[in-house]
């Protein structure tokens, strides 16, 4: 696999996973306005992922629903931050803010890229992620003063660090005002690694997939 | 009856339509809360048997087509709690009277999904049945109400494409497929015929003395059988009714009596699903209470 693909793929896998994660909030959230805009950044991330996984499929000769539904769970090279399961409303947010902040680096520096198909895909997706990221402030503001909402962010802050390769972290670090966590703190939150709740949601996302194989949906 | 409220009933009983500022009688305004809140309450409940299926939809295209459509049932809850809110009944008085049983939702909410077939099933046949009934709501004397059932029946028909193509999908597919579509159906049909309601008179329907409703149910039910039955028999599906048939001559519909017993059951708060989907309700109500009490404090 070039490194073009394996680069896309990550990124595709953390779209997909943290649109099915918020699509969690779909019907339960705290305000009937949040299970809106939930469901609507989740549709974003989903979307997102569906145009990475086309690039990549072109590549490797096969389609977008294949490489989302049909690897198997350690294939996937999703960041563990993305893969826990729906947290209290103060994690989720932590996650979301932290997740806005990484993932607007990350594609800054992809719409910056020589790759003119992947430079115009990343500025497509960042007009979307605009709003995602005035929704995660909005929320910031919210919570700020919840001890909940600081606890989450620490506990989450180096899941979140090693979403980004290792060249756009002290860029991260920079514009949260946080300092890098050590190596042996982020080893268990690196790709390749994944959450402890990772292969029950795979089991749940392929089940319907996996009942009769190979059919049309 | 006063003479004003006289000259109202005449004045909605010919087409005229209320506006949230003008005068109404107290009778109209609690049986519109009622009903809307009723409304509020199914696509809020809605949400639940359908939501279940987001984290296991088979392909990117399903997922965001589900995600979607369920995204609309909270927003079309939102839009119709606001009206009941202008009414005088607060959304989270809603909430809490949908939590503690005293209020009602629609009856097809109050069963279990098994597999894919039943995503599709509902998503075409349950959101069928509904556009019937909110369609007839464009004419509904109280116009706020009517204003947003514009966009409410626009929206729903989304979902009987994206219900019918699910469908439709799975036939095309392997008898496995069509195996479920059918148990599916076979489910959902008893619930589908008591969804309009018991065949009253619509000059005994006081939601139709007042024109809050324009059509009888069992009007709404001949239109549901006369839409669907043949697409359902056209896709190669069996309905599971050995009465049902159209008759040619008064171009009416015959079936099996609907089992009203089970609906008067399952709407009172008995069907296989209300009391689990109703304590999930309370549970993501409690879990959530710090974040509306926070946000609620700053705004105030």
């Amino acid at each position: 696999m070039t490194e073009r693909a394996r680069a896309l793929l990550e990124y595709a896998d953390d779209e997909l996973i943290l649109g099915w994660r918020d699509s969690e909030w779909t019907g339960v959230a705290p305000f009937l306005e949040e299970d809106v805009a939930f469901s609507s950044i989740s549709q974003n991330e989903v979307g997102h992922a569906r145009a990475l996984y086309e690039i990549a499929a072109r590549e490797l000769g096969t389609t977008a629903d294949e490489l989302a539904f049909d690897r198997k769970p350690d294939e996937y090279r999703s960041a563990p931050l993305v893969e826990f399961r729906r947290m209290d409303w103060a994690a989720t947010i932590a996650r979301h803010v932290l997740y806005e902040a990484a993932d607007e680096i990350r594609v800054e520096a992809l719409k910056d890229s020589g790759d003119e198909e992947v430079a115009g895909l990343a500025a497509k997706m960042d007009r979307e992620e605009a709003y995602h990221r005035i929704h995660a402030q909005m929320w910031e503001e919210r919570l700020r003063g919840e001890p909940r909402f600081q606890a989450a962010l620490d506990e989450l802050w180096p899941a979140a660090v090693a979403v980004l390769p290792e060249e756009l972290r002290p860029e991260l670090a920079a514009r949260t005002g946080r300092d890098l966590p050590s190596n042996s703190l982020l080893l268990a939150h690196e790709r390749g690694s994944h959450a402890e709740e990772w292969p029950a949601l795979w089991e749940e996302m392929t089940e319907v997939r996996r009942s009769v194989p190979g059919a049309a949906w | 009856m006063s003479a004003r409220e006289q000259e109202f009933v005449e004045y909605v009983q010919s087409g005229g339509q209320v506006e949230a500022t003008d005068w109404m009688p107290d009778d109209y305004r609690r049986l519109l809360i009622k009903f809307i809140e009723m409304h509020g309450n199914s696509e809020l409940m809605g949400v639940l048997p359908e939501r279940e299926w987001i984290l296991r939809a088979p392909t990117l295209q399903r997922k965001l087509a589900l995600t979607a459509k369920v995204q609309d049932e909270a927003g079309h809850s939102q839009l119709i709690y606001r009206v009941v809110e202008d009414l005088g009944k607060p959304r989270e008085e809603c909430l809490e009277d949908l939590i503690s049983g005293k209020s009602k939702f629609h009856n097809v909410f109050h069963y279990p999904t098994f597999t894919w077939g039943d995503v599709g099933v509902i998503a075409w046949l349950v959101d069928a049945a509904a556009i019937i009934s909110q369609k007839a709501l464009l004419k509904c004397s109280y116009a706020p109400y009517a204003r947003i059932m514009k966009k409410i029946c626009w929206e729903e028909s989304f979902h009987i494409l994206h219900g019918r193509d699910v469908v439709l999908t799975m036939m095309l597919g392997t008898d496995e497929q069509r195996e479920l579509v059918q148990e599916a159906l076979n489910r959902w049909w008893g619930p589908l015929m008591q969804f309009h309601g018991n065949p009253i008179p619509s000059g005994d329907d006081p939601m139709f003395h007042w024109r809050i409703k324009s059509q009888g149910n069992d009007e709404a039910r001949q239109q549901f059988l006369d839409g669907y039955v043949p697409q359902i028999w056209e896709l190669g599906l069996t309905v599971p009714d050995p009465e049902l048939r159209k008759d040619e001559e008064t171009g009416r519909w015959h079936f099996s009596e609907p089992d009203w017993a089970e609906l008067k059951h399952v709407v009172t708060g008995h069907g296989p699903k209300t009391q689990e989907r109703l304590e999930l309700r309370r549970i993501s109500r409690e879990e959530t209470e710090w974040v509306r009490k926070i946000v609620l404090a700053k705004a105030a």
